[in-house]
Protein backbone atom coordinates (compact mmCIF):
# COMPACT_ATOMS: atom_id res chain seq x y z
CA UNK A 1 0.00 0.00 0.00
CA UNK A 2 0.92 3.35 -0.28
CA UNK A 3 1.16 6.31 1.76
CA UNK A 4 -1.97 6.91 3.50
CA UNK A 5 -3.30 10.40 3.57
CA UNK A 6 -4.13 11.84 7.35
CA UNK A 7 -4.01 14.87 8.76
CA UNK A 8 -3.46 16.35 12.99
CA UNK A 9 -5.22 18.82 13.89
CA UNK A 10 -4.37 20.91 17.53
CA UNK A 11 -7.39 22.89 18.79
CA UNK A 12 -7.50 26.10 19.71
CA UNK A 13 -5.12 27.59 17.37
CA UNK A 14 -3.41 29.65 20.34
CA UNK A 15 -2.09 28.56 23.50
CA UNK A 16 0.69 28.52 26.13
CA UNK A 17 2.31 25.93 28.08
CA UNK A 18 0.59 24.21 30.26
CA UNK A 19 -2.76 24.29 28.16
CA UNK A 20 -4.62 21.21 27.72
CA UNK A 21 -5.18 21.28 23.88
CA UNK A 22 -7.38 18.81 21.64
CA UNK A 23 -5.53 17.04 19.27
CA UNK A 24 -7.55 15.47 16.24
CA UNK A 25 -6.10 12.87 14.24
CA UNK A 26 -7.89 12.03 11.32
CA UNK A 27 -7.17 9.03 8.54
CA UNK A 28 -8.23 8.87 4.85
CA UNK A 29 -8.77 4.54 5.59
CA UNK A 30 -11.73 2.55 4.15
CA UNK A 31 -11.25 0.31 7.41
CA UNK A 32 -13.11 -2.98 5.59
CA UNK A 33 -14.34 -5.09 7.70
CA UNK A 34 -13.91 -8.26 5.52
CA UNK A 35 -18.00 -8.82 6.11
CA UNK A 36 -19.28 -6.69 2.96
CA UNK A 37 -19.55 -8.66 0.08
CA UNK A 38 -18.63 -6.82 -3.16
CA UNK A 39 -21.87 -6.33 -5.39
CA UNK A 40 -20.54 -6.62 -8.92
CA UNK A 41 -17.96 -9.72 -8.07
CA UNK A 42 -19.70 -11.08 -5.54
CA UNK A 43 -17.02 -11.61 -3.34
CA UNK A 44 -15.74 -10.71 -0.05
CA UNK A 45 -13.76 -7.42 0.51
CA UNK A 46 -10.84 -8.74 2.84
CA UNK A 47 -10.28 -6.75 6.35
CA UNK A 48 -8.57 -3.84 5.78
CA UNK A 49 -8.33 -1.89 8.61
CA UNK A 50 -5.87 0.37 11.25
CA UNK A 51 -5.11 -1.82 14.37
CA UNK A 52 -2.57 0.45 16.40
CA UNK A 53 -2.61 4.21 16.54
CA UNK A 54 0.60 5.61 18.92
CA UNK A 55 0.66 9.59 19.82
CA UNK A 56 4.50 10.26 20.81
CA UNK A 57 5.76 13.60 21.48
CA UNK A 58 9.51 14.51 21.53
CA UNK A 59 9.94 10.69 21.22
CA UNK A 60 8.13 10.07 24.31
CA UNK A 61 5.01 8.02 24.73
CA UNK A 62 1.21 9.75 25.55
CA UNK A 63 -1.11 7.40 23.99
CA UNK A 64 -1.45 4.33 22.41
CA UNK A 65 -4.65 2.65 20.96
CA UNK A 66 -5.32 -0.66 19.68
CA UNK A 67 -8.06 -0.22 17.27
CA UNK A 68 -10.53 -2.86 15.59
CA UNK A 69 -12.33 -3.08 12.17
CA UNK A 70 -15.70 -1.82 14.02
CA UNK A 71 -14.26 2.28 14.09
CA UNK A 72 -15.83 3.80 11.14
CA UNK A 73 -14.81 4.80 7.83
CA UNK A 74 -12.18 7.80 7.91
CA UNK A 75 -11.55 7.81 11.43
CA UNK A 76 -10.92 10.60 13.75
CA UNK A 77 -8.79 9.62 16.99
CA UNK A 78 -9.16 12.59 19.59
CA UNK A 79 -7.57 13.28 22.49
CA UNK A 80 -6.40 15.99 25.10
CA UNK A 81 -2.71 16.60 25.47
CA UNK A 82 -1.34 18.78 28.04
CA UNK A 83 1.73 21.10 26.32
CA UNK A 84 4.67 20.92 28.27
CA UNK A 85 7.48 22.66 26.01
CA UNK A 86 7.73 23.26 22.53
CA UNK A 87 8.78 20.15 20.30
CA UNK A 88 6.88 17.47 17.41
CA UNK A 89 4.24 15.57 18.39
CA UNK A 90 4.47 12.59 16.27
CA UNK A 91 1.49 9.85 15.57
CA UNK A 92 2.40 6.34 14.03
CA UNK A 93 -0.42 4.08 12.48
CA UNK A 94 -0.11 0.59 11.68
CA UNK A 95 -2.94 -1.66 9.66
CA UNK A 96 -3.57 -5.19 9.90
CA UNK A 97 -1.70 -5.47 6.38
CA UNK A 98 1.13 -4.62 8.04
CA UNK A 99 2.18 -1.01 6.89
CA UNK A 100 3.37 1.38 8.91
CA UNK A 101 2.86 5.51 8.41
CA UNK A 102 3.72 8.18 10.39
CA UNK A 103 2.57 11.60 10.75
CA UNK A 104 3.93 14.77 12.53
CA UNK A 105 3.10 18.30 13.63
CA UNK A 106 5.42 20.80 15.67
CA UNK A 107 3.78 21.74 18.72
CA UNK A 108 4.46 25.98 19.59
CA UNK A 109 3.39 27.52 22.70
CA UNK A 110 2.39 31.05 22.36
CA UNK A 111 2.31 31.27 18.63
CA UNK B 1 -52.44 -48.66 -17.05
CA UNK B 2 -51.11 -45.61 -19.38
CA UNK B 3 -53.08 -42.86 -16.70
CA UNK B 4 -51.53 -45.39 -13.84
CA UNK B 5 -48.01 -44.25 -14.75
CA UNK B 6 -48.73 -41.05 -16.20
CA UNK B 7 -49.54 -40.15 -12.48
CA UNK B 8 -46.78 -42.33 -11.23
CA UNK B 9 -44.37 -40.15 -13.23
CA UNK B 10 -45.95 -36.95 -12.34
CA UNK B 11 -45.72 -37.58 -8.60
CA UNK B 12 -41.83 -38.28 -8.93
CA UNK B 13 -41.24 -34.92 -10.53
CA UNK B 14 -43.62 -33.03 -8.07
CA UNK B 15 -41.46 -34.45 -5.18
CA UNK B 16 -38.18 -33.80 -6.93
CA UNK B 17 -39.18 -30.48 -6.98
CA UNK B 18 -40.07 -30.15 -3.34
CA UNK B 19 -36.84 -31.40 -2.55
CA UNK B 20 -35.11 -28.70 -4.71
CA UNK B 21 -35.76 -25.32 -3.03
CA UNK B 22 -35.24 -26.75 0.38
CA UNK B 23 -31.17 -27.65 -0.46
CA UNK B 24 -31.19 -24.40 -2.28
CA UNK B 25 -32.09 -22.93 1.07
CA UNK B 26 -30.00 -24.96 2.57
CA UNK B 27 -27.28 -23.48 1.00
CA UNK B 28 -27.88 -20.11 1.36
CA UNK B 29 -28.37 -20.81 4.90
CA UNK B 30 -25.07 -21.93 5.10
CA UNK B 31 -23.19 -19.12 2.85
CA UNK B 32 -25.57 -16.18 4.60
CA UNK B 33 -23.78 -15.35 7.93
CA UNK B 34 -20.58 -13.85 7.56
CA UNK B 35 -18.48 -14.14 10.45
CA UNK B 36 -16.26 -11.53 11.45
CA UNK B 37 -12.76 -12.39 11.19
CA UNK B 38 -12.13 -11.31 14.94
CA UNK B 39 -15.00 -12.33 16.29
CA UNK B 40 -15.38 -12.19 20.20
CA UNK B 41 -18.39 -12.08 22.43
CA UNK B 42 -19.28 -9.51 25.35
CA UNK B 43 -18.18 -12.01 28.17
CA UNK B 44 -15.13 -13.12 26.99
CA UNK B 45 -14.18 -9.52 26.13
CA UNK B 46 -14.67 -8.12 29.68
CA UNK B 47 -13.40 -11.14 31.11
CA UNK B 48 -10.29 -10.14 28.87
CA UNK B 49 -9.99 -6.53 30.12
CA UNK B 50 -10.78 -7.13 34.39
CA UNK B 51 -9.31 -10.41 34.56
CA UNK B 52 -12.33 -11.31 36.20
CA UNK B 53 -13.12 -8.43 38.64
CA UNK B 54 -15.98 -6.54 39.44
CA UNK B 55 -17.32 -3.39 37.19
CA UNK B 56 -18.24 -0.33 39.10
CA UNK B 57 -21.20 1.76 37.47
CA UNK B 58 -20.00 5.26 38.10
CA UNK B 59 -21.36 8.65 37.61
CA UNK B 60 -17.16 9.77 37.12
CA UNK B 61 -17.68 9.00 33.49
CA UNK B 62 -19.16 10.97 31.36
CA UNK B 63 -20.07 8.94 28.04
CA UNK B 64 -21.92 11.36 25.46
CA UNK B 65 -23.98 9.08 22.17
CA UNK B 66 -26.63 9.89 20.38
CA UNK B 67 -29.94 8.19 21.41
CA UNK B 68 -30.68 7.69 17.99
CA UNK B 69 -28.69 7.21 14.73
CA UNK B 70 -29.75 7.26 11.74
CA UNK B 71 -26.76 5.50 9.84
CA UNK B 72 -25.14 2.80 11.83
CA UNK B 73 -22.07 3.36 10.05
CA UNK B 74 -20.85 6.60 11.79
CA UNK B 75 -22.17 6.83 15.39
CA UNK B 76 -20.13 9.68 17.51
CA UNK B 77 -19.23 8.89 20.65
CA UNK B 78 -17.18 10.96 23.22
CA UNK B 79 -16.19 9.83 26.64
CA UNK B 80 -14.50 12.01 29.69
CA UNK B 81 -13.49 10.69 32.65
CA UNK B 82 -12.81 12.33 35.41
CA UNK B 83 -9.46 12.39 37.00
CA UNK B 84 -6.37 14.31 38.29
CA UNK B 85 -4.51 12.42 35.92
CA UNK B 86 -1.42 12.91 38.27
CA UNK B 87 1.28 10.13 38.49
CA UNK B 88 -0.25 8.41 41.73
CA UNK B 89 -4.32 8.69 40.17
CA UNK B 90 -5.17 8.86 36.68
CA UNK B 91 -6.90 7.04 34.07
CA UNK B 92 -4.70 3.95 32.45
CA UNK B 93 -7.03 2.85 29.71
CA UNK B 94 -10.38 3.42 28.38
CA UNK B 95 -12.36 0.50 26.45
CA UNK B 96 -15.15 0.56 24.56
CA UNK B 97 -17.50 -2.29 23.71
CA UNK B 98 -20.85 -2.54 21.13
CA UNK B 99 -22.43 -5.50 22.81
CA UNK B 100 -24.21 -7.10 19.62
CA UNK B 101 -21.74 -6.77 16.99
CA UNK B 102 -20.05 -9.51 15.75
CA UNK B 103 -16.61 -8.34 17.36
CA UNK B 104 -17.62 -6.24 20.29
CA UNK B 105 -14.13 -4.39 20.71
CA UNK B 106 -14.07 -1.10 18.94
CA UNK B 107 -10.60 0.70 20.51
CA UNK B 108 -8.60 -0.05 23.52
CA UNK B 109 -6.97 3.53 24.41
CA UNK B 110 -4.11 3.67 26.79
CA UNK B 111 -3.51 6.43 28.23
CA UNK B 112 -0.67 8.51 30.06
CA UNK B 113 -0.23 11.67 32.88
CA UNK B 114 0.99 13.51 29.96
CA UNK B 115 -2.58 13.90 28.74
CA UNK B 116 -3.98 16.03 31.02
CA UNK B 117 -7.43 14.98 31.25
CA UNK B 118 -8.64 11.30 30.43
CA UNK B 119 -10.84 12.18 27.41
CA UNK B 120 -11.43 10.21 23.57
CA UNK B 121 -13.99 10.88 20.77
CA UNK B 122 -14.01 9.08 17.67
CA UNK B 123 -16.90 7.36 15.54
CA UNK B 124 -18.00 3.64 15.50
CA UNK B 125 -20.23 1.42 12.98
CA UNK B 126 -22.81 -0.25 14.81
CA UNK B 127 -24.82 -3.09 13.27
CA UNK B 128 -27.89 -2.73 15.26
CA UNK B 129 -29.25 -1.42 18.15
CA UNK B 130 -27.78 -2.12 21.58
CA UNK B 131 -25.98 -1.30 24.31
CA UNK B 132 -22.84 0.50 24.30
CA UNK B 133 -20.05 -0.44 27.46
CA UNK B 134 -17.45 1.66 28.28
CA UNK B 135 -14.83 0.83 30.78
CA UNK B 136 -12.71 2.86 32.39
CA UNK B 137 -9.04 1.40 34.40
CA UNK B 138 -7.61 3.33 36.76
CA UNK B 139 -4.63 3.88 38.22
CA UNK B 140 -5.52 1.84 41.34
CA UNK B 141 -6.92 -1.18 40.22
CA UNK B 142 -10.64 -0.50 39.98
CA UNK B 143 -13.05 -0.52 37.10
CA UNK B 144 -15.87 1.82 36.09
CA UNK B 145 -18.42 1.16 33.44
CA UNK B 146 -21.06 3.16 32.09
CA UNK B 147 -23.60 1.84 29.63
CA UNK B 148 -25.91 3.45 26.91
CA UNK B 149 -28.23 2.08 24.87
CA UNK B 150 -28.20 3.72 20.67
CA UNK B 151 -30.83 2.69 18.72
CA UNK B 152 -29.99 2.63 14.98
CA UNK B 153 -31.94 2.85 12.02
CA UNK B 154 -29.67 1.33 9.55
CA UNK B 155 -27.11 -1.11 10.45
CA UNK B 156 -23.82 -0.19 9.88
CA UNK B 157 -21.99 -3.67 8.94
CA UNK B 158 -21.64 -5.98 5.99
Amino acid sequence: MGKVKSLIKIKPNKYNTGDIVKVDFMVMHPMETGMRTDKQTGKLVPADYINEVKFFFNDALITNMSVWETVSTNPVFTINFKVPSEGTLKVVFKDNKGSTNEQSTKIKPKG
Amino acid sequence: MQRRSFIKGFGVVLAASAVVPVTMMAEEAKKAPVQSPNKMNIDSAIKAITGGKALVPSSKIEFKAPEIAENGAVVPVKITVESPMTKDDYVKAIHILAKKNGNVRCTDIFLTPANGTAHFATRIKLGETQDILVIAQMSDGTFLSATQNVKVTIGGCG
